[in-house]
């Protein structure tokens, strides 16, 4: 609520607020009284707030509204008055008696009645109209409802473009007597709801002159409780219906629909009066319905119930949904079988429960007989521990039998919330042992597949090697063709190793390893084959251009001697003695790194001053001084 | 630099010119015969050691010590030493094709006379300076060497009075290489040179062609400072004593030429390269 400086003092703490003002979605101009009583202030006197934009009505579409009525402290009370209009204007307009006129086509929503402490009291009339050129066209909804103090007496009509319902109340606001639904068009089609003191006693639908009854509390004769005629109580009787007769239609619903238009209506506007002062204005139509009411332990079951069924449906969604499983349930029997029974307690056990869980949540379980209830959530009889499940492979139906093994006895068959405890467990203990063993099916599966693709892999890398080693085999120096020789060798050999594991788990790791493998052997051959390559690049780099004042020609004088002395004489020849020693892994792995190092630190070398160094390399030849000289790390595996 | 090389050719011209008039001197002529008399060749060996020591971006060092024998009744070629020659100058460096020196020689003379009883040792003494030009010619490198000499000399005889020439000397010189498309390490070269030194002087009557040297040697560069090269020599020129009698000599050459460079590392980068 904004308080702006458009405030007139009345009296001594009474003030007139005439400006801008926003209530929930609405915005428009409000004029109202308040006081203000120790700090609060508290709505007093006339109110009114109202919006109607010519500009937007001209160019589009315009939602005009004007509430006015009366508060006292702080609760709407006397004659109120609402309306909410939707309106486009076609852009004609006349002068009338020095007025302009603009004709609007729409919808208009109109409210009033009398407010008293904030509650409805007396009549109410609720009506929607379609305006075309500023006429009313057509009645789209209309209700007439007399309230005292907030509770609705005597006959109420609702009516919409198609259904007219009419009936009367107690003066608790409980529904009695004969409540009338029937076409607004007359075609004879008509519902007569029979209450008695708030208890809906039958329904009787009549079609053409033809009447059905239908007895819905009408031999009930135990306890009740009151509850409000809305969807929940349309629930309940349908709950009812299917306790009592194993009967799904649902009965009411036209009914339900028209009271549920006139429900939000009146909602509309008690959020506008809540949103200003204290209001109670929703219409509370009251019955009575059956009452079984939970026990303590019943209650207890129920949420044990509750968490077995979703832990339950959890496992069981998440394997039938399971893509890998599906595929698998095709080839594999284990998988199949699994799947089934995961099937069968999904629709034997938990379907059923969930209704019931559902019915819980909607709180309707209470309205309807329990152990007729239950008895007919399994109509072919409640489950047995044994399932018998039939499912196909290769085109075969193969039977199964699962039970879980457990000594526990389950009792299935008391058609009570805790036979139903019982079956929620026994799903959920089953589903959790097929979980752990689907779980290991499914492990291994992957672990096949896994294998298949890793060996697929394999074979290409080991093709590829080969390949590689082959096309470097024309271009290399004898020494180098012997070591790719030797790396052919030794990827046959690793391959041929690998081939004659049988365990699962150690065959995929050591697949794993000699991908890897493979991959190191890859990049050695590549290192290797650049050796000559390196080598020429390091002799040019390892060059000065001297001038020869006897051939006064300008020559290129080799320098560092020592340095690649040491290289081409002890290092490189100990590099392809590696290479061509026993295949390991590990070491192919150094050595790749260990010759990237030796080139970078060669190409290093010429630039820095390396007297010391070649003081130090004279007569050196054991490679690994040499490779320490060179500050590069030594192999560690050899 | 090419100021210094100006002054290089100034002081070598004024050298000429001022030895011209300070030394004169009158040597016995002998009667000419009526045609060329050629004496028979004496064989000789020479050992000779090239050095060339750089010093600065421009300047080397040359430093040569040779070692000539000659024949002896007994034993051709090496029978006895000849001279041994000191050659010391400082070079510079124009370009890489072009080069000039100026130094001193100290050279000591034996008595190769196995009859003479006059003294067995006298030294000799030269200031000489020469202009090297090199041009590349297919693979090939040519060389034109114009080497002036301003010496002095004296005979065996006890007390014998300098005598003064000057050497006018022009070699023509190729080296051409054998196993490789360019004169590198590890080449075989074959270098046929020719030189021709006359000389002038008021000792010299008649006698200006001093030798004719024709030479082939056979080389091998080592490293771009280490070569080693021999060959064969063929000369002839006029005796001092009579134009028209010629001596002759067949030559084995023995050169070691070297080019050590001891700057430090730091100096010699990057003007080691010079201009190229």
């Amino acid at each position: 609520m904004i308080l702006s400086f458009n405030q007139r003092v009345k009296s001594q703490n009474s003030y007139t607020y005439y400006g801008p003002l926003s209530i929930g979605n609405y915005s428009g101009d409000a004029s109202y009284g308040f006081t203000v009583i120790s700090g609060d202030t508290l709505l007093n006197g006339p109110f009114q707030i109202k919006k109607a934009n010519l500009d937007d009505l001209l160019q589009k579409q315009d939602y005009s509204f004007d509430f006015s009525g009366n508060f006292k402290n702080n609760y709407p009370n006397g004659d109120w008055k609402f309306k909410f209009g939707t309106f486009q204007s076609n852009n004609q307009s006349q002068v009338v008696d020095y007025q302009y006129r603009v004709a609007i086509s729409g919808v208009q929503e109109e409210a009033f009645g009398e407010m008293v402490d904030g509650k409805p009291n007396g009549p109410w009339v609720f009506s929607v109209n379609k305006i075309k050129d500023s006429e009313i066209s057509e009645r789209l909804f209309k209700s007439n409802i007399i309230f005292d103090n907030g509770i609705p007496k005597q006959n109420f009509r609702i009516e919409n473009d198609s259904l007219i319902l009419a009936g009367r109340f107690l003066r608790n606001g409980l529904a009695h007597d004969e409540w009338s639904l029937y076409d607004s068009f007359g075609f004879g089609a008509a519902e007569n709801w029979i209450f008695s003191n708030g208890v809906l006693k039958q329904i009787v639908l009549s079609i053409d002159g033809t009447n059905t009854k239908t007895s819905i509390y009408g031999n009930y004769s135990g306890n009740t409780t009151t509850i409000n005629l809305d969807s929940q109580f349309i629930d309940a009787i349908a709950l009812f219906q299917f306790a009592k007769s194993k009967a799904d239609d649902v009965v009411g619903g036209k009914m339900q629909g028209l009271l549920k238009q006139n429900g939000a209506y009146y909602q509309k506007i008690d959020n506008i009066l809540s949103e200003l002062g204290k209001s109670s204005f929703l219409p509370e139509f009251k019955v009575k319905v059956p009452y079984y009411e939970f026990s303590n332990e019943e209650r207890e079951l129920l949420n044990s119930i509750s968490s077995n069924y979703t832990n339950a449906a959890t496992i069981s969604t998440n394997f039938l949904e399971d893509t890998r499983l599906n595929i698998l349930k095709l080839s594999n029997e284990d998988a199949a079988f699994q799947y089934e029974v995961i099937n069968q307690i999904t629709k034997n056990f938990l379907k059923p429960i969930k209704r019931l869980l559902d019915y819980k949540n909607r709180e309707i379980l209470e309205f309807a007989p329990r152990k007729e209830l239950i008895d007919n959530l399994w109509p072919q009889g409640e489950p047995i521990t044994v399932i018998d499940v039939v499912f196909e492979i290769d085109e075969k139906e193969i039977i199964k039998t699962y039970e879980f093994p457990t000594t526990d006895k389950f009792n299935f068959s008391e058609h009570s919330l805790k036979s139903v405890e019982s079956i929620s467990t026994y799903a959920l203990k089953s589903l959790s042992s097929i979980k752990v063993q689907l779980e290991q099916t499914l492990l291994k599966e992957q672990r096949e597949q896994e294998l298949v693709t890793i060996e697929e892999q394999l074979i290409f890398q080991r093709n590829s090697l080969q390949n590689q080693i082959d096309s470097a085999l024309n271009i290399s120096p004898n020494n180098i063709k012997s070591v790719l020789n030797t790396f052919k060798e030794h990827s046959d050999t690793a391959l041929s190793d690998y081939s004659s594991l049988k365990d699962l788990e150690t065959k995929l790791n050591a697949g794993k390893v000699l991908l890897d493998c493979y991959l190191q052997l890859h990049m050695l051959t590549n290192q290797i084959t650049l050796l000559p390559e390196q080598e020429e690049a390091i002799q040019l780099k390892y060059q000065d251009r001297i001038w020869n004042p006897f051939m006064a020609t300008l020559m290129d004088e080799e320098v560092k001697k020592r340095i690649t002395t040491a290289y081409k004489k002890t290092v490189v020849p100990y590099f392809l003695r590696q290479a061509k020693s026993e295949f390991k892994c590990n070491q192919a792995k150094e050595l790749n790194v260990l010759m990237k190092a030796t080139y970078q630190r060669m190409l290093e070398l010429r630039d820095q001053n390396t007297s010391k160094l070649e003081r130090k390399l004279r007569k050196e030849n054991d490679p690994n001084t040499v490779l320490e000289l060179f500050e590069l790390e030594p192999l560690t595996i050899e | 630099m090419n100021n210094l090389l100006k002054l290089l050719f100034a002081v070598g011209v004024l050298l000429i010119l001022f030895t011209n008039r300070a030394v004169s001197q009158d040597i016995g002529g002998g009667i000419l015969p009526s045609e060329s008399e050629f004496k028979d060749p004496k064989t000789r060996v020479w050992i000779n050691t090239y050095g060339n020591i750089r010093i600065s971006k421009r300047l080397f060092w040359i430093a040569q010590t040779h070692f000539r024998f000659e024949e002896t009744e007994e034993t051709p070629f090496v029978g006895q030493i000849g001279q041994i020659y000191n050659r010391h100058a400082i070079g510079y460096i124009y370009n890489k094709k072009v080069n000039a020196a100026l130094g001193g020689v100290m050279r000591i003379n034996f008595n190769t006379d196995e009859s003479s009883t006059d003294r067995n040792v006298v030294p000799e003494f030269r200031i000489w300076h020469q202009y090297q030009f090199a041009q590349p010619l297919y693979n090939a490198m040519i060389y034109h060497r114009i080497r002036i000499e301003h010496r002095w000399t004296q005979g065996f005889e006890e007390n014998s009075d300098y005598i003064f020439r000057n050497r006018w000397r022009y070699m023509f010189r190729a080296k051409i290489p054998l196993n490789s498309q360019k004169l590198e390490p590890k080449t075989l070269y074959i270098s046929p040179e020719t030189e021709l030194i006359m000389q002038s002087g008021k000792a010299v009557v008649g006698s200006v062609m001093e030798d004719l040297r024709l030479t082939t040697t056979l080389g091998y560069i080592l490293t771009p400072r280490l070569t080693v090269a021999g060959g064969l020599m063929y000369s002839q020129g006029q005796t001092l004593e009579n134009p028209g009698v010629f001596k002759q000599n067949w030559t084995m050459r023995f050169h070691v030429y070297f080019s050590p460079d001891f700057r430090k590392v730091k100096n010699k980068l990057p003007s080691i390269h010079l201009n190229d």
